[in-house]
């Protein structure tokens, strides 16, 4: 009935999990009474779970990956000071607790962390961007994100009931087939990964049609703004490659489900297949996060150094180079698993040739900054650190990327201080810098600088002193994951690190405390104008918030910057464009289908993990009832009437005339 | 600050023509030219489908050259596919599918001409994985 499932899967022994998980839980209740008490239910089933508003799905799929930032944080805390206590001591976690931490720690920070917060700001961001009122398809947008919620839900599920795997983030056989890994860790992996994998190949579908499609007139390829083209780029390569993923983990689950051979040691399988092929996904998938994460900065570097971005076109340019050439370096993952010279050659210098198109970019940045007027705003701040900080993560992975070096630094701390110096300098600082810079658009109201300013330094210098120890401690000959440690030199290095985790939680510290400060104060910082840092792409043409059909009358572009060539023919008149002709708008109407099918998604990844065979069936046909339930639907659009949208429009403009006058007065503009 | 007073669904400008269409906005094929093209898809891949069979069976040519000719057969298999039900032509609203299919080609490409290569080159430099395992024991 209940297939392997029984009581010895809660973790009754284990203080650690049981107790954590008891919190969630008791969280979890506590926020479900207050919904409940508050009558907020109606609210959030009609304006956010059924939501097909790009906005809206954008801003839900930022708050599932800071929520999950924060847990895959919890975990690196753990790593850290478990492994400074673990010198010629036991440390406080057993063996087969330390493996299933940074096991999650890596799947979690990668697949559930930072893979929403990107998606969220090419959702958000890609439409307000083009011109255009929503993605290409609006339903098949909230299905993906409730998929990747139901992936991010099964990990942690795994927390309470049962284990996760223990193999490291990519789950390599031998070690994850049946033979060696019995127990449902490993499956949890796999179906979490594998559900939210859909997701994240939908909305790649999503963006990349809306961006081939879906542009307002005038707004031809070579006026788009940066940000777009490295969503474009970034959503290619996931329609390239997470198929490959999902192949990939099919064959495993096959492996492991019905004693198939594809990756087992005997009867003619290979594991080192499953090495290539999950690399052949994982060397693209950094760069799935990176790209839009050079778009976000390349919007904030222009934004606050009040000038175009320098060489445009060689940034587009250079953004497409790294679209191709990151699907023909993956091999250096694995350089030491046994390939002659003339591969380890070809990938090495491959490898090399990348950062090139990285370094263009670096270029262009600096020389949008040279003889601008910088503002060293919050968002400004991230970017220049930003800057700093992936230049050395670069530099360590050219030096990775020549395989005579990387015989010795392969599976070295040295590796991990260098994957987390390009993340987290690249990555994690854009996301950051990127919600500083469109908080005021998603929420009309900006957060709050000074908590901001804190924020970044103590992230910043935290990163150097946790993670410089690490490039030393590789060097020394130390390897990755280890959960116990008997070399006496490494002590001084191990204990700086955690001195440098103790300024990151700090660091965490200043951004709560900067959103709850900011919600209180929420009235002197809001934004009015709609245009809170002096924009220059169309985002910032319209109210903060935006209404939920974003543009009352499409905008028609003539330039590169839409925005600031509109708003400088407003200066220059002294007036805004004469009031257009409304008409009425047609908006898509809200579909529960994404909630729905996520919710049998789960059911079903959590039924196959254990074994559960009847309900993985029943909730496997419920999930496919509701596609079938929405497709024979006959109404999916409304008609916005004409009066809300003049009136909206209207109060959209009175505000521009105020801001226009401010901006005449300044003379902020040459 | 906008000034053009249309809602692309109603923007009828010489770009039409030429440019690509949104999702759902492209111009109503008729019918007829839809079946049409589809019935002549369809019967350029079953001829090319039946020749095949026929040909791996047959001694109508040089048997080493079977190999050869159904390799041609199933190009031309994808062609029709990509012409008649993919509807990938030469037309100006094509580029995004022709580039779409190009990029996908070279994905493919390199994907499988990689593993092919970097497995190849694996067996050549390690003894087989059930061998090494013995040794390790």
């Amino acid at each position: 009935m209940l297939g392997k499932l029984d009581l010895s899967a809660i973790p009754l022994s284990q203080p650690i999990p049981l107790i954590t998980s008891f919190v969630v839980i008791l969280i979890a209740v506590a926020v479900l009474i207050l919904i409940t008490a508050k009558g907020w239910w109606p609210y959030l089933w009609h304006e956010w779970i059924t939501s097909v508003d790009h906005k809206r799905i954008g801003v839900m799929y930022c708050l599932l990956g800071v929520v999950m930032l924060i847990r895959g944080f919890a975990d690196a805390i753990m790593m850290r000071t478990h492994q400074a206590l673990a010198i010629d001591a036991p440390g406080y976690l057993p063996p087969e607790h330390y493996d299933q931490v940074f096991t999650a720690h890596g799947t979690i920070m990668i697949l559930f962390g930072a893979m929403p917060l990107v998606l969220g700001f090419m959702n958000f961001l890609v439409p307000l961007q083009l011109g255009v009122r929503d993605v290409a398809f609006p339903t098949f947008n909230s299905v993906g994100f409730w998929l990747t919620a139901s992936g991010a839900l099964l990990v942690n599920v795994s927390l309470f009931v049962g284990e996760f795997a223990r193999t490291g983030w990519l789950p390599y056989p031998p070690l994850s087939e049946t033979t060696y890994t019995p127990g449902v860790g490993v499956d949890y992996y796999l179906w979490a990964v594998q559900i939210s994998g859909v997701g994240t190949l939908i909305t790649g579908i999503n963006i990349v049609t809306t961006v081939l499609k879906m542009r307002c007139p005038g707004m031809s390829f070579l006026r788009m703004p940066v940000f777009c083209w490295t969503a474009l780029a970034s959503c290619m390569l996931i329609v390239a490659t997470f198929p490959i993923l999902s192949a990939t983990l099919a064959m495993l689950t096959l492996d492991r489900y019905l004693g198939w051979h594809y990756f087992t040691n005997t009867a003619g399988g290979n594991p080192m297949m499953f090495v290539n092929l999950v690399w052949a996904w994982g060397h693209p998938e950094v760069y799935i996060l990176v790209l839009p994460a050079f778009g976000i900065f390349s919007e904030i570097f222009s934004t606050f150094s009040g000038k175009p971005l320098f060489g445009y076109r060689s940034m587009v340019a250079a953004t497409l180079f790294i679209c191709i050439v990151s699907m023909m370096v993956w091999l250096h993952h694995f350089f030491t698993m046994g390939a002659g010279p003339a591969v380890n050659t070809f990938f090495g210098i491959s490898s090399s040739i990348i950062a090139v198109g990285t370094g263009v970019k670096i270029y262009n940045w600096i020389f949008t900054m040279y003889g601008g007027r910088v503002r060293f705003e919050v968002p400004m701040l991230w970017s220049m650190g930003f800057i700093f900080t992936f230049i050395i993560g670069g530099l360590t992975g050219v030096l990775l990327a020549i395989p005579p070096a990387d015989f010795v630094t392969h599976n070295s701390m040295f590796l991990v201080a260098h994957f987390h110096n390009v993340i987290i300098g690249g990555v994690v600082f854009g996301i950051f810098a990127g919600l500083e810079f469109w908080f005021p658009k998603a929420f009309g109201f900006r957060l709050h600088e000074g908590w901001g300013k804190v924020a970044f330094w103590f992230a910043f210098i935290g990163f150097w002193v946790t993670f410089t120890p690490l490039y030393v401690l590789g060097l020394l000959g130390m390897t990755r994951r280890l959960q116990h440690i008997n070399i006496e030199a490494w002590r001084p290095w191990l204990y700086i690190s955690v001195i440098g985790v103790g300024i990151l939680i700090l660091g965490v510290i200043s951004q709560v405390m900067q959103l709850v400060v900011s919600i209180r104060d929420r009235e002197t910082l809001r934004d009015v104008t709609g245009d809170p840092w002096d924009g220059r792409s169309l985002e910032w043409a319209t109210p903060s918030p935006p209404p939920f059909f974003n543009f009352a009358v499409m905008p028609n572009v003539e330039g590169e910057e839409a925005y600031w060539g509109i708003k400088l023919r407003a200066v220059e008149t002294q007036q805004l464009s004469p009031e257009p002709k409304y008409e009425p708008i047609h908006m898509p109407v809200n579909s529960p289908v994404g909630f729905f099918t996520a919710f049998f998604t789960t059911v079903f990844g959590f039924a196959m993990v254990w074994y559960i065979w009847w309900l993985a069936s029943v909730a496997l046909v419920a999930a496919f009832v509701g596609f079938v339930v929405f497709a024979w639907r006959d109404i999916h659009e409304f008609e916005v009437p004409i009066e809300q949208v003049a009136s909206v429009d209207r109060a959209r403009r009175a505000a521009r005339e105020a801001l226009l006058e401010k901006l005449t007065r300044q003379e902020v503009l040459p | 600050m906008s000034n053009l007073e249309s809602d692309p669904h109603l923007y009828t400008g010489v770009l039409d023509d030429r440019e690509d269409h949104a999702p759902g906005d492209a111009p109503e094929e008729s019918a007829g030219h839809w079946v049409r093209n589809a019935n002549i898809g369809l019967g350029f891949s079953i001829v090319l489908t039946v020749a095949s069979f026929l040909l791996a069976g047959s001694n109508a040519i040089y048997a080493p050259a079977i190999p050869v000719a159904l390799i041609v057969l199933a190009i031309a298999q994808m062609g029709v596919h990509l012409v008649f039900f993919l509807h990938i032509t030469t037309g100006p609203d094509n580029t995004n599918n022709i580039l779409a299919l190009a990029f996908g080609t070279l994905v493919v490409f390199l994907i499988v001409v990689g593993s092919i290569w970097i497995m190849a080159n694996l067996s050549d430099n390690m003894m087989p994985t059930g061998q090494l395992m013995q040794m390790q024991r």
